[in-house]
């Protein structure tokens, strides 16, 4: 059986967001949606080389939507009542959809939140022949008011790795590569709290 | 119909239900409300408010359960349950084999609304605003220790957890996983569905020609999954699955429905089945325009002028997002046990275009072997899942 490949690997913050150029849309996003798709588009691959129908996204987001959860709420009691268009990213698996729809990528779809690793479900995918490509995307997107909730340090960060079964690469996937975070981590060294 | 033994190989079979919904806390309600076309959907105090565009949703009838932590109240009754019927075969697995896979689109957002009020909230409550401490929690309860994890997939979720519990068993990882799946009727939910207009104030009516929304519900469901060799040979398999994105828009169904039918027909080679074999469709049927449309020709394109029975179950539930995979799943379990093709309930005339095989009323049938699950969710993501006997 082929070797699975990281074909590519990106690690993004939100100075990443504010110099990004997606078009007009991008700022209607949430600040999840927009770090995930701009981590996808850090990994500087080109879509138009891969089958489309066979690409997968699989998504960790580890905080899940609680941030926009937070601010949808929070603007209950505005002139016209909630955003319908903030109502839209209250679900973690909303940055999957931005990402499709911009790389019209139709394979099947994950969204894991907490501590799940999506790792082995990108590489189960893969060896069941249900894609022959797999996006891994984390984010982690914990603002200062829903901090203190779930106790955890604020956080505005994403990656993506690209999974591939065979080819050339950055390495072949290891059997202890399970935290996508640490992984993006170490293969895209940055530091994200300039 | 194709040969049974293509349906007789080793794979993950289901030993146990469980679910709480607005027809009652039980299967055996469920049941009964399926077997005689009821509707659960009514109108609710506490949604009775300009705020909201109707107060009419499926709320679990209120003494059915604890107040506070609705979605751990919820889950820990559907679980019980499905876990007491599988409790001989559990019974002899090791806990460490036993995992759990938790379907849910907003956890206890209660709690953010408490919070948001000053009003108490408990720290259980308040940890169970995260989908995964929900999981952990229960997952101890039933004192499984295997692997846990919390699909977030929009309305999507409960057909992609069984197919996670299924591959965890599949690849060795697990003998048992229990998936439950769960959402709670919340101001905050039909805030937002009332912002984007997507509500049917007269309470929704799937593939009904006068639909216009659907209507928010609430339901705690849950099924055990075992590994074939372990459960009896009269027991429900998962056959085959399958997944797809439209890539299209993030709230709004395809206009051609090509991403539900690539979904199907991933499902219908994952199983080694043809669209003839199929007994019975489950759609998702939201009673939005646009969702049924989308459904009808996703079905026309797989199946021709040959679609086999269709009926859809949120004119009883309500739209119970996290845990609708889950429940719906289980509906086509009670048809093939109880050999009847559930209806449609509230609906009352079919719009054009959808599929001849549109069921009303429930029907008794001679057989029931095979079935397919339909549910597409925002983000443009469409899942399937075959369900037979063997």
């Amino acid at each position: 059986m082929d070797k699975i490949v990281i074909a590519a690997a990106s690690m993004v913050g939100e100075e990443d967001v504010r110099m990004a150029r997606l078009g007009t849309r991008f700022g209607r996003l949430d600040l999840a949606s927009q770090l995930a798709l701009v981590a996808v588009e850090a990994l500087g691959v080109n879509f138009d080389l891969l089958p489309r129908e066979l690409i997968g996204i699989c998504l960790a987001a580890r905080a899940g939507s609680l941030a926009t959860d937070f601010d949808f709420w929070r603007g209950r009691d505005n002139a016209g009542g909630p955003s319908p268009t903030l109502f839209a990213y209250t679900l973690p698996s909303s940055a999957i959809g931005e990402i499709a729809i911009r790389h019209r990528l139709t394979g099947p779809n994950l969204c894991l939140t907490g501590e799940g690793s999506i790792i082995p479900e990108a590489c189960d995918l893969l060896r069941r022949g249900e894609a022959q490509a797999c996006l891994c995307v984390f984010y982690n997107v914990v603002t200062p008011a829903i901090a203190g909730l779930i106790n955890s340090p604020a956080a505005a960060l994403a990656g993506a790795i690209l999974l591939r079964l065979g080819g050339n690469g950055v390495r072949e996937l290891g059997e202890n590569d399970r935290d996508i975070e640490k992984m993006c981590r170490v293969l895209c060294p940055k530091d994200l709290a300039s | 119909m194709s040969e049974v033994s293509k349906f007789s190989r080793p794979g993950v079979a289901i030993i146990g239900c469980g679910a709480i919904t607005a027809v009652g806390r039980g299967v055996d309600a469920l049941r009964a409300a399926l077997k005689t076309n009821s509707s659960g959907l009514k109108p609710n105090a506490r949604f009775d408010s300009p705020r909201f565009q109707s107060s009419i949703v499926g709320a679990v009838p209120p003494n059915d359960f604890p107040s506070g932590d609705p979605a751990f109240h919820l889950a820990v009754a559907a679980l019980g349950e499905a876990c007491d019927e599988a409790r001989n075969v559990l019974s002899s697995i090791p806990a460490a084999r036993i995992g759990l896979v938790l379907s849910t689109t907003k956890a206890n957002i209660a709690a953010l609304e408490q919070l948001a009020e000053n009003e108490p909230c408990s720290d259980d409550a308040r940890r169970h605003l995260q989908g995964y401490a929900l999981a952990v929690d229960l997952a101890a309860g039933q004192g499984a220790s295997g692997p846990v994890q919390c699909v977030s997939v929009a309305c999507v979720s409960g057909l992609v957890a069984l197919q996670q519990g299924a591959k965890l068993i599949l690849r060795g990882d697990a003998d048992a996983v229990l998936v439950v799946g769960v959402d709670h009727l919340s101001s905050f939910v039909v805030a937002g569905f009332t912002a984007l207009k997507a509500i049917d104030p007269n309470g929704c009516r799937p593939f009904d020609r006068n639909r216009c929304g659907l209507s928010p519900g609430e339901a705690g469901a849950a099924i055990v999954l075992v590994r074939g060799d372990l459960a009896p040979s009269s027991a429900i398999s998962m056959l085959g699955w399958g997944g797809s994105n439209d890539a299209n828009h993030l709230t709004g169904p395809s206009r051609d429905g090509s991403g539900l039918a690539l979904a199907i027909r991933r499902a219908l080679n994952a199983s080694g089945l043809q669209s003839p074999d199929i007994g019975y469709v489950n759609a998702h049927g939201t009673g939005t325009p646009y969702n049924d449309a989308m459904e009808s020709m996703a079905l026309r394109t797989v199946f021709g002028e040959k679609c086999p029975p269709v009926s859809a179950a949120k004119g009883m539930l309500g739209h119970t997002l996290g845990a609708a995979g889950v429940v719906e799943t289980i509906v086509c379990i009670l048809a093939m046990e109880g050999r009847f093709l559930p209806g449609t309930p509230r609906l009352i005339e079919p719009a054009e275009g959808t599929p001849a095989g549109l069921m009303r009323d429930p029907h008794v049938v001679d057989c029931l072997n095979v079935v397919l699950k339909l549910n597409t969710g925002f983000g443009g993501i469409n899942g399937a899942l075959i369900l037979g006997h063997g």
